[in-house]
């Protein structure tokens, strides 16, 4: 494959629809009010798990305005044969989780269903619950995979023995919390039931895959089911898969035959939109005195519901970030009375590469190596549990360049020396990995009479800037200046295509548009450029090409830097600056990617510093579920943040010879603040987020 | 829920007198957090924003009366250098939307622990000016705080204003937090030097049921400084003054820090306040 020329691919273009956002005129999926609309508002278990034995409807159907009170007893059947069974809303007595629907109040007005859900008398009886990941759980057990379908577990050589023979071993456990996904945008959807069928406004990273999970679940064939979600507001995985809202507001607005409106309040997200599982990893490295590992053994546990295993891939990355003769990862999992986890920017690779990179700044340190050095010694040649050659791996690169611009030459290694007044200060890195997707998708594109374009595929753009980039994408395949083409997206009656989700968007969709262009460009040729009266329009499925792919070994890399200064009387740290160098093929549009990537490395800062979901042990809830208390980073904890990228020709991706972008930013960033902290006190943490009283601790 | 909404004080007192159970609101920045999180439905709300006297402060000889409407930004702006304890704190509430909406008299009436107003209030000696339909009475912000969230106004009384003494020496607001804005404090502490009665104020936040002043820290500290030579300070005092003023507080472990960082905490930044104002204090006395 080779990629073609593109003027307008690669360059720093505006947003096409940055007028319609910021004039208020892009419609997000609340901002829907069809005839008639209704309100639900549902009804969450106050208990962990149990039964619940009554619901007293008759008493809030006497309120006024409330139109309907649901629960499973009076809740029209659902069909969720082979799907997510957590989409099985109201259709059985039993409580998994606190916070899981139990049941739903449809009313005239907000206000009314409100009130209602309020007051709805819910009667449980209740079990004990258990909501607590620990080491050694009795409940553990191997999954059959992990997300998406890698393999649980990997082994290779005598790792056990090796770790016995190395001159040096680091074993070390660490662990990271729950944390919630937060986009900007809560969860909304306003479903409308016609003789046609179900149309649902929803805010979702893939209308295709909406639609052809609601389907089954209703009874109806997919083209009976129209999902409509023209603009996000952010989903960091949250909204890449249909979470129990979006069933609820169509059983809603089924039960009433009226249009129903159902929007997810933050508070509530906690419990119902999904969450990264927290992990205990437990790492152990061995190293000949040089640092060349002979040993990498990396063991995860994680947690999942009781209603459906989600299974994270968190020590995926170690099985081709290093060469090492004898390796081993493993995942267990334990079915707890918790919400059920779900994708959250870098599923695997976010926490995984924490525990990897803060390992490796151990290793650096007990074998006296420059943590870059150490990297570049274990730099393999190909995939080393696979074998397969990579398409292209510049992590070197990646470290060398940061290495320069940073200023890293010259730094004194000795943890806790550098002192400025009353500060510590240090610097730390970590390398970053995500893997390269690309997904079947389908696209149509149209020359109009007018000598315009119009490409339609059923993407999504969560904030990325999709619809820019594969208008960038389209009009270089057509031949044409960008405001002759235009790109439409968000809707499941556009060509399917892939979720934005898995750092594939660009990659699925922008083949898809690729070829449909290629395809109506050869029409065009054909008629000699002459268009009739009702336009001309070709197709393309990329499935066929996307399975011919060769299998190559392919990733995007990078390497993040870090500087801290720690008030070791307060214990507060500060992330002075933040550069990430990342190599991902060609970069589309450098603008709207350095905010991608910029906008991960900040999530990963958060993901250092901050972000903490805390069990509740005795009610099993998640208790700091709002904006007060579960703290994201603001922009003034930002100084100083950098994302550049080296140049990759990597001919083999794809068409637009790019790899994804949209998750590696988080990947490295907790592990290159931790070891900066390190660097700077001496103080290892393991445990995210590095919150104050852990660094004073040797002080109280 | 009822939203009454008076357009002079004299309404809002009948008001409040006849409805006790009535919230009153100014800014909203803590009453609608506290309802949009469903955390109790008040009967009624008073809302307090007509009354446009409410906005105004005014210098009354020493002490500047700050009134009930006046927001964090506008002290901000206008009374830095009067009550510059204050200010300071007043800078680290919220976004710059909060500090545009809030207000101190809305941070009396909640009387949260982790106010950031409460802290120099009491290193001020500040007095609270309530007012019902039966009359008007003046209440030292000593006495104005009685439980978590709970303080000494009687039902049918509202927040006028809070009559706070001029700076007559240094003050400093030193607060810690998870991250660099919008942030609850995981503790706080306020330091008022009171040259001319020789007296030390302070004030302690969010490490204890209710804000409250170091007593102990404040007499042992007063009775130390070298309030004619201004000489240096003795690390040694203000090292035993920040162990004062943690012993003063009595925090629990919550989501937002541990009781043993409170206390930790606390007394380095009582070290820290104390050494800020003594600088001023000994750089004036030296110009």
């Amino acid at each position: 494959m080779t990629t073609v020329a593109m003027p307008n691919v690669g360059s720093a273009l505006d947003r096409v629809d940055a007028l319609e956002k910021v004039t208020g005129r892009a419609r997000y999926a609340y901002e829907n009010f069809p005839a008639d609309l209704a309100y639900a508002v549902p009804v969450q278990a106050t208990i962990a798990k149990g039964e619940i034995s009554a619901v007293d409807v008759d008493a809030v159907l006497q309120l006024p305005g409330v139109i309907a009170a649901i629960w499973h007893a009076n809740a029209p059947r659902l069909a969720p044969r082979n799907g997510d069974p957590e989409l099985a809303v109201l259709q059985s007595s039993r409580v998994a989780y606190r916070g899981q629907y139990v049941a739903v109040v449809v009313a005239e007005t907000l206000e009314s269903a409100s009130e209602a859900a309020r007051v709805l008398r819910v009667r449980y009886d209740a079990d004990e619950h258990d909501v607590e990941l620990r080491p050694g759980h009795p409940g553990l057990y191997r999954p059959d995979h992990v997300n998406p379908y890698f393999p649980t577990d990997t082994e290779q050589g005598d790792p056990d023995a090796a770790l016995a023979a190395a001159r040096v071993v680091v074993d070390a456990t660490y662990s990271t919390p729950a944390e919630h996904n937060n986009p900007m945008e809560p969860h909304a959807t306003v479903a409308v039931w016609d003789a046609e069928g179900l149309t649902v406004y929803d805010s979702t990273q893939g209308a295709s895959n909406i639609r052809d999970t609601l389907a089954p679940l209703f009874g109806l064939p997919p083209g009976s089911v129209r999902v409509i979600s023209p603009h996000v507001g952010g989903g960091f995985g949250a909204k890449a898969r249909a979470h129990p809202h979006v069933a609820l507001a169509a059983l809603a607005a089924k039960q009433v035959g009226r249009p129903v409106k159902l929007a997810v309040t933050r508070q509530q997200m906690f419990a119902v939109t999904g969450y990264r599982t927290p992990t205990i990893q437990r790492v152990r490295l061995g190293a000949d005195a040089d640092g060349r590992l002979t040993a990498i053994v990396h063991e995860a546990i994680e947690q999942s519901s009781t209603v459906s295993e989600f299974a994270e891939q968190t020590a995926v990355p170690t099985r081709m970030m290093y060469a090492a003769p004898n390796r081993r990862t493993t995942h267990r999992l334990v079915r707890l009375d918790v919400p059920t986890p779900s994708w959250m920017r870098a599923p695997g690779e976010a926490p995984g590469m924490y525990a990897l990179e803060s390992a490796m700044d151990e290793l650096a340190i007990a074998c006296r190596i420059d943590p870059i050095e150490l990297r570049i010694r274990n730099e393999p040649d190909v995939d080393p549990e696979s074998g397969r050659p990579f398409s292209s791996r510049n992590l070197v690169a990646c470290l060398r360049e940061g290495a320069r611009r940073f200023g890293w030459a010259g730094r004194d290694p000795e943890p806790g020396i550098r002192r400025e007044g009353g500060l510590l200060v240090g610097t730390g890195v970590a390398a970053s990995v995500f893997p390269v997707y690309r997904m079947p998708s389908q696209a149509t594109a149209r020359a109009e009479p007018d000598g315009g374009f119009t490409v339609r595929i059923a993407a999504a753009d969560i904030g990325t800037g999709a619809r820019t980039v594969l208008t960038q994408i389209a009009a270089d395949a057509l031949d044409a200046p960008m405001d002759r083409v235009r790109v439409e997206i968000g809707d499941s009656a556009l060509p399917p295509a892939w979720v934005a989700g898995g750092s594939a968007g660009t990659a699925s969709w922008g083949t898809a548009v690729v070829r449909a262009c290629e395809a109506l460009m050869d029409v065009l040729h054909g008629r000699a450029g002459d268009v009739p009266p009702e336009g001309l329009e070709a197709s393309a499925d990329t499935t066929q090409e996307v399975r011919a792919q060769r299998r190559f070994a392919q990733h995007a890399f990078g390497a993040q830097f870090a500087e801290v200064a720690v008030d070791m009387d307060t214990g507060e740290a500060r992330v002075r600056r933040l550069l990430g160098v990342f190599a991902a093929g060609r970069i589309l549009n450098p603008k709207t990617a350095r905010s991608q990537l910029i906008g991960g490395m900040t999530m990963g800062l958060s993901m250092a510093l901050l972000e903490e979901s805390v069990m509740d042990q005795e009610f099993g809830d998640y208790l700091n579920h709002d904006f007060a208390q579960y703290h994201i980073a603001a922009s003034a904890d930002v100084r100083d943040i950098d994302a550049v990228w080296i140049e990759e020709d990597d001919p083999g991706l794809n068409p637009m010879g790019s790899k994804g972008i949209g998750e590696i930013g988080i990947v490295g960033t907790a592990a290159a603040i931790a070891n900066a902290v390190h660097h700077a006190t001496g103080v290892r943490v393991r445990d995210l987020p590095i919150r104050l009283d852990k660094l004073v601790h040797g002080v109280i | 829920m009822d939203f009454l909404r008076p357009l002079t004080w004299d309404e809002a007192l009948a008001y409040k007198a006849g409805r006790p159970e009535a919230t009153p609101i100014q800014g909203g920045t803590d009453v609608m957090v506290e309802i949009n999180l469903d955390k109790g439905r008040p009967a009624a709300l008073l809302d307090l924003n007509p009354i446009s006297e409410l906005t105004g402060w005014s210098a009354e000889g020493r002490t500047v009366r700050v009134g009930a409407g006046v927001t964090y930004s506008r002290l901000i702006g206008e009374l830095g250098s009067l009550l510059p304890g204050l200010a300071q704190a007043a800078r680290t509430v919220g976004s710059p939307q909060i500090r545009n909406r809030g207000t101190v008299a809305g941070n009396l009436g909640a009387a949260s622990p982790a106010g950031d107003s409460h802290p120099p209030l009491l290193a001020s000696g500040a007095v609270v000016e309530a007012e019902s339909a039966r009359g008007r009475r003046m209440i030292p912000i000593g006495e104005f705080y009685t439980g978590v969230k709970r303080n000494a106004l009687a039902p049918d009384e509202l927040i006028r204003a809070v009559h706070v003494p001029a700076a007559t020496g240094p003050q400093y607001f030193s607060k810690i937090g998870t991250r660099n804005a919008m942030v609850i404090a995981v503790c706080s502490f306020a330091i008022a030097l009171h040259p001319g009665e020789r007296r030390i104020g302070t004030g302690i936040g969010s490490a204890a049921p209710t804000p409250r002043r170091a007593v102990a820290a404040e007499e042992f500290l007063a009775g130390e400084l070298d309030w004619d030579g201004r000489s240096a300070l003795d690390p040694g005092v203000a090292r035993r003054f920040g162990e004062l003023v943690a012993e003063a507080a009595s925090p629990i472990d919550d989501v937002r820090g541990r009781a043993d960082y409170r206390l930790h905490s606390l007394s380095v930044m009582a070290r820290r306040a104390l050494g800020w104002a003594w600088k001023d204090y000994a750089g004036r006395g030296s110009a």
